[in-house]
């Protein structure tokens, strides 16, 4: 056919490709409409009001109270400023230590199941990554039972002559346990004195408990697994020989990995980071279904508390508040991360121009993928 | 992306502009129906829908035929329904104009719905009114208004393993009556198996000590804070003493979700704990004998706290007239008889008191206690302050029964502004 | 989550017969995987080996025991369970929780619903995305870069922020305690319809032409032409929903209320705080927990092979 006739045919198809496409894009753009930016709107107005859970929320009788909700929790003084501190305080140590162990872990992992010479690496890949299929209610469940007073950790621990903590009931800080071993049992007075949002600094300083560390090894458990499988899709876009020769050479390829393998898994390594930042400031799930804050509000988390806010104590507008600050913190979080990564990026763009091997789609497709299950294991949010 | 600043602008206005037309077609929220607090109730002949939240299937078994009874004969229809998370349920059920017409309401809730509109303040309108405990009723009085019927109430007392009792080789003489004593026999009956004493870790067994003490986080009407009292300092001091005794521990610290499963397993040899616990050592426990005893007399005599929970009605409630018949009907003496009978509590009405402890002899200690147990705060938001207490208590073993009580004391006084 | 997003197209290239790329798709052997090595066996190999395995196979029990510890103790007693929580058989065998549940309790119900809500959200999730995603890939129009562009905002907005105000527009819409509150609002996913546009613009476009010379209509081309040539990335869009809505939790609780609606997540996270029986009842809540996740369980088992043999020949370039 000749150039002409075929341009003619395809701008006819074209007209009619913007009604399809519309007509396509439809299901999606209402569905997310409604129940994504609509409810983002409303949201920021509740988080204005007075409104008290009853009827509508734009019925006359609600008033704009400004940043009233705001201010009660970030300088009320009062009692929500001091359980929002210690929510964030809470997460912020779940933050600080999942995201760098789980990915350490699930790169660990990806290493060892990517060997050649292995044997039996499915059955590897399928038992690593199995937590991360199983829902985290369930997975609460059997934490709660694994972690218990008499359950199978504390158990195990004894066999070793250790006896175990009393896991999800003890509320006293890892760092302030360890400090105590030396023999610091109070904080010096420049950290008890003063206070950030409600909360002491040398409770800021306390580590997560004993309870919120159940959790942090649990996040860890669920969610190595499928960030192993992004860094395993990474790895096998390396091409084998140089992951193979880094690692079989003892302490040389100690030294090519640290130098080769590495710097080239960094782009995964940021997508890694960052899904797992955000993953891991919406913990609700578990503590909706295992502990509910206790013991000692030490595993409230902002999502939590926002629930119970609205939803228990009929704080409708303080409820959407901490949402919003709690979306703030996530943006915040992701715009560093992307400063961060904008150098990388641009090295590996240029490093891809001048390198043969495309990028394998699975990894592209893995990521958003994992971007979805992620953020439901870390946190038990909805996607 | 340059153009793009300007679609996205678009896209922004057609949200708000969805956001506005949305709130204004507003079917489910239908604006200021009127409330009906003074005078006129709401009357329909639409069905009654009664949410509980249920300790088991005892509890809504028996709900469910008192209610089909009054049904049967008042002609109006009624379902219930077991609430899997009654708080969570109610608050949606309200937002949503669309909640149960009846339904079960702790001490705790009471102001916030109060305070929102929620409620039907319909006490003054019982005509059993007068036959509630005093007691409980201020626990549902709210800004002066007797908001809600006292479904029923409970009581903490000390309960006793009598087997243990008697292998530490003690006696009936031997129930504690003073502070000293109950340090002395928890001494006694802690071996390497059990503890003397196992509690929950929380104000609402820890504070039984503050009434004996004379004490209680706030006065009658919640309208005052009395955290930091030297009443209340010294029951907490009492209480980490026994903690560190080594006779006392809490139930989560053996192992135990609350103390009844602390006491039924054979943890601990007492427990404090309501009448509830009854109903766990019937179907769990069947094996374990035990006594309940008055709670020992503190510095300021007898003191217990006492738990209660009301028929809420609805203000959006379209049939509020049947829903106080029906509510009349529950706390009947013979529907509170039968409740009892089925899965424990104790009556909210004094002419059904002789019944009950003829019918529970060894339960006895539980209902003498209405005239001298107190309530726990119903202030709005009280609820948090004391979780926030709670999770002070849990390392009160370690902690200063004052500043503990200061920092208690001042977030109930901001509750009160 | 928007970083996935933005290196992600430019990673998505031409190869139409690999996989959609699911997590367990990557289990799949590489044509590029390199093939055992020749090099000569020594001692230090061998010995390297069975570190490698040794170490291996530690942490697979570090993840695989609690979930065997957790089926043994479904078949425990009360009383076994909290005396010999590690032991994997059972000191005598007991049904009496797995009893419980299907008998006397809510749970059959909650299956029920389980399954019906995950039914439908795969349903729709695997239409809709692909719609939209064929939309974004192939079909130009005005508006396009803004849909996308808001596509992937969307994909930032954590979901926990949406509790609250879902509940309100759930309830506005008058769907607040039904299937519809449930369900609609999960139909679509914006990861979803961002996989799909990736996999269809790595298909070659020829087909289509083709299809539309000999007068096929757009909906034509993309139901039976394009979306048959996109099973590997359905399939990964049919886990991804199903295990997202099985496992789903916040979503049910904020839209319902009445116990007829309740979801096994839901549930089992009210038999996990105790509202169902007082006491710890381990056991019971085991058996819950593991016969919720057989299903997803099974749909990962299931499509882990599949993609792996369907890895070939979707196309012919």
């Amino acid at each position: 056919m000749s150039t002409l006739t075929s341009r003619s045919r395809r701008s006819g198809f074209r007209r009619g490709e913007a009604a399809s496409g519309w007509l396509f894009t439809a299901p999606t753009i209402v569905i997310i409409g409604l129940f994504v930016v609509i409810p983002v709107f409303m949201a920021l107005w509740v988080s204005f009001s007075d409104w008290g859970g009853r009827g509508s929320p734009f019925a006359s009788t609600v008033n704009f109270v400004g940043a009233k909700n705001y201010s009660t929790l970030l300088a009320g003084g009062g009692l929500d400023e001091q359980n929002f501190g210690t929510a964030l305080r809470n997460n912020a140590w779940y933050v600080v230590l999942v995201v760098p162990i789980q990915t350490a872990v699930s790169l660990i992992l990806a290493i060892l199941v990517n060997r050649a010479i292995l044997r039996g690496r499915g059955f590897f890949r399928t038992a690593f990554y199995f937590p991360s299929v199983t829902s985290s209610v369930a997975i609460t469940v059997l934490w709660l039972f694994l972690f218990g007073t008499t359950g199978a950790v504390n158990k195990v621990l004894s066999w070793v002559g250790i006896h175990g903590p009393n896991w999800f009931n003890d509320p006293n800080g890892v760092l302030h346990n360890i400090l105590s071993v030396v023999g610091v049992k109070t904080g010096p007075a420049v950290l008890t004195g003063n206070t950030f949002l409600g909360v002491s600094w040398w409770d800021w300083l306390a580590g997560p408990s004993v309870a919120m560390s159940a959790f942090i090894l649990m996040a860890i458990f669920t969610t190595s697994g499928t960030f192993m499988l992004l860094f395993v899709a990474a790895l096998q876009n390396l091409g084998g020989d140089v992951t193979e020769a880094a690692m079989m050479d003892g302490a040389n390829g100690w030294q090519r990995f640290w130098r080769v393998t590495l710097p080239q898994l960094r782009p995964t390594m940021f997508t890694v980071l960052t899904l797992g930042l955000i993953g891991c400031w919406q913990v609700f799930d578990q503590i909706y279904t295992g502990t509910q804050g206790a013991p000692g509000n030490t595993t409230l988390t902002p999502a939590y508390l926002s629930y119970t806010a609205a939803f228990s104590n009929q704080n409708w507008g303080q409820g959407a508040a901490i949402a919003f600050i709690l979306f703030v913190i996530i943006v915040v979080f992701t715009i560093f991360q992307r400063w961060v990564l904008r150098d990388r990026a641009v090295s590996k763009r240029r490093m891809r121009l001048y390198r043969v091997p495309p990028a394998d789609p699975r990894i592209a497709a893995a990521s958003a993928a994992a971007a979805s299950d992620s953020t439901e294991k870390t946190s038990g949010g909805a996607s | 992306m340059q153009r793009s600043s300007t679609r996205w602008y678009v896209a922004g206005a057609i949200a708000v502009a969805a956001t506005l037309a949305l709130s204004a077609c507003g079917s489910g929220f239908s604006g200021g129906s009127p409330t009906s607090s003074n005078g006129a109730l709401t009357s329909s002949s639409k069905p009654l829908t009664v949410l509980i939240g249920s300790s088991g299937p005892a509890e809504t078994a028996a709900v469910n035929s008192q209610v089909a009874a009054w049904s049967k004969s008042s002609g109006t229809g009624a379902k219930v329904i077991a609430a899997s998370d009654l708080n969570q349920q109610l608050a949606q059920g309200f937002a949503a104009k669309k909640p149960a017409d009846v339904f079960y309401l702790s001490t705790d809730a009471l102001a916030g719905y109060a305070k929102n509109g929620s409620l039907l303040a319909y006490g003054d309108q019982l005509t059993n009114k007068s036959d509630f405990y005093p007691s409980l009723v201020k626990s549902f009085t709210y800004n002066g208004q007797f908001y809600c019927a006292p479904k029923d109430f409970s009581t903490l007392q000390l309960i006793i393993n009598t087997d243990m009792w008697q292998a530490a080789g003690l006696t009936s003489a031997d129930y504690p009556t003073t502070w000293a004593q109950l340090e002395t026999v928890s001494k006694k009956l802690t071996d390497a198996n059990h503890v003397g004493l196992s509690i929950s870790g929380e104000y609402a067994r820890i504070g039984a000590f503050m009434t004996q003490a004379g004490g209680n986080l706030m006065n009658a009407d919640s309208t005052k804070a009395t955290a930091n009292t030297a009443a209340n300092v010294s029951a907490l001091t009492e209480v980490k003493t026994l903690l560190n005794g080594g006779s006392l521990k809490y139930a989560k610290d053996v192992g135990a979700g609350w103390g009844g499963e602390a006491f039924g397993k054979g943890l601990a040899a007492m427990t404090i704990e309501g009448n509830w616990i009854t109903g766990a050592m019937t179907t769990d426990y069947p094996n374990v004998k035990y006594k309940v005893v008055s709670l020992p007399k503190g510095p300021a005599g007898a003191g217990t706290l006492q738990f209660t929970n009301c028929w809420g009605i609805a203000a959006d409630s379209p049939n509020q007239a049947a829903a106080l018949k029906l509510v009349e009907q529950l706390t009947s003496a013979s529907d509170q008889l039968a409740f009892s009978k089925a899965f424990g509590p104790m009556p909210s009405i004094k002419s059904a008191a002789s019944e009950w402890k003829t019918a529970n002899p060894g339960l006895v200690p539980f209902l003498d206690a209405a005239s001298y147990a107190q309530g726990v705060p119903t202030a709005d938001g009280s609820a948090a302050v004391v979780t926030d207490l709670n999770a002070k208590l849990a390392t009160l073993g370690t902690g200063d029964p004052k500043t503990i009580l200061d920092a208690t004391q001042k977030n109930l006084q901001a509750l009160l502004k | 989550m928007s970083e996935t997003v933005k290196t992600a197209p430019a990673q998505a290239t031409t190869n139409p017969t690999v996989p959609g790329g699911t997590p367990p798709s990557a289990g799949s052997p590489r044509p590029t995987a390199p093939k055992p090595h020749h090099r000569p066996v020594t001692v230090r190999g061998i010995v390297a080996r069975s570190v490698l395995y040794a170490v291996l196979i530690a942490i697979a029990l570090v993840y695989i025991l609690p979930f065997l510890i957790e089926i043994a103790t479904t078949f425990k007693t009360d009383a076994d369970a909290a005396a010999n929580p590690v032991t994997l058989v059972p000191a005598n065998w007991s049904t009496v929780a797995i009893q419980q549940l299907f008998l006397n309790s809510d749970f059959p119900l909650w299956f029920k619903n389980s399954a019906i809500v995950t039914v439908f959200v795969t349903a729709g999730r695997v239409f809709f995305d692909s719609l939209a995603g064929y939309a974004l890939a192939r079909l130009h129009f005005r508006g396009r870069g803004v849909v996308f562009a808001a596509l992937i905002a969307v994909m930032s907005v954590p979901a926990v922020v949406l509790l609250i105000p879902k509940f309100l527009v759930i309830n506005q819409l008058g769907m607040y305690d039904s299937y519809a509150g449930m369900i609609i609002p999960l139909l679509v996913d914006a990861a979803g319809v961002f996989i799909m546009k990736n996999f269809f613009e790595s298909i070659p476009v020829s087909v289509e032409e083709q299809a539309h010379i000999d007068g096929a209509g757009t909906f034509r081309v993309f139901w039976s032409i394009v979306l048959p040539m996109a099973r590997p990335a359905l399939v990964t869009i049919i886990i991804l929903s199903f295990q997202g809505s099985w496992n789903e939790l916040s979503q049910f609780i904020i839209s319902t209320q009445d116990p007829s609606l309740t979801t096994l997540t839901k549930g089992v996270a009210s038999l996990a705080s105790g509202q169902l029986s007082q006491g710890t009842q381990y056991p019971l809540k085991l058996a819950a927990a593991v016969i919720m996740t057989i299903p997803v369980a099974v749909m990962f088992f299931v499509f882990q092979k599949r993609i792996m043999n369907t890895s070939e020949g979707a196309v012919k370039e």
